[in-house]
């Protein structure tokens, strides 16, 4: 079980989907249903998120904007790539 | 003894194919499943996303979620 390995193409593993979506704007959603969207600056091995032009939203209803916001990954439900 | 199939190569064989994620509160996710890694993050498509497998609980290969049931 290694940790921290290069994203390279088994196709399988989720390092080449983080790789496509950085940059992107995404819908991260915590546990605690609080959901945040934003323009995805980085992600590391443990779901930590780095975004930016970021919108705090709880129960649908927009509640907050930061410029640069960082998410701690034990939060994390979810990222989801904004299409 | 006949080669028996560990639980992390029969979610193996499931990518590509649909799959239904019950996570331990009340939340489930189905849609085709795109990849996992060591610790079960599960990235699945349309919209894609990739889910946290710290709160996994339950994986079923072929599952529609509960409408398909």
């Amino acid at each position: 079980m290694e940790n921290g390995n290069p994203p390279q193409a088994d196709g399988k593993d989720p390092s080449g989907f983080l790789s496509d979506i950085i940059g992107n704007n995404v819908t991260v959603k915590l546990n605690s249903g609080v959901v945040y969207k934003g323009e995805l600056q980085s992600v590391d091995g443990y779901m930590n998120i780095a975004l930016e032009k970021t919108e705090e939203h709880v129960n649908g209803v927009k509640r907050r904007e930061y410029g640069d916001a960082f998410v701690r990954g034990n939060n994390v439900m979810y990222i989801s790539a904004d299409s | 003894m006949a080669s028996q199939l560990l639980p992390l190569e029969l979610i193996d064989k499931c990518v590509g194919s649909r799959i239904w994620v019950i996570m331990k509160g009340d939340k489930e996710f189905s849609g085709t499943l795109m990849g996992f890694d060591d610790y079960v993050r599960n990235h699945t498509k349309l919209p894609k996303i990739l889910l946290n497998g710290n709160n996994i609980c339950m994986l079923i290969p072929g599952g529609e979620g509960p409408e398909g049931a």
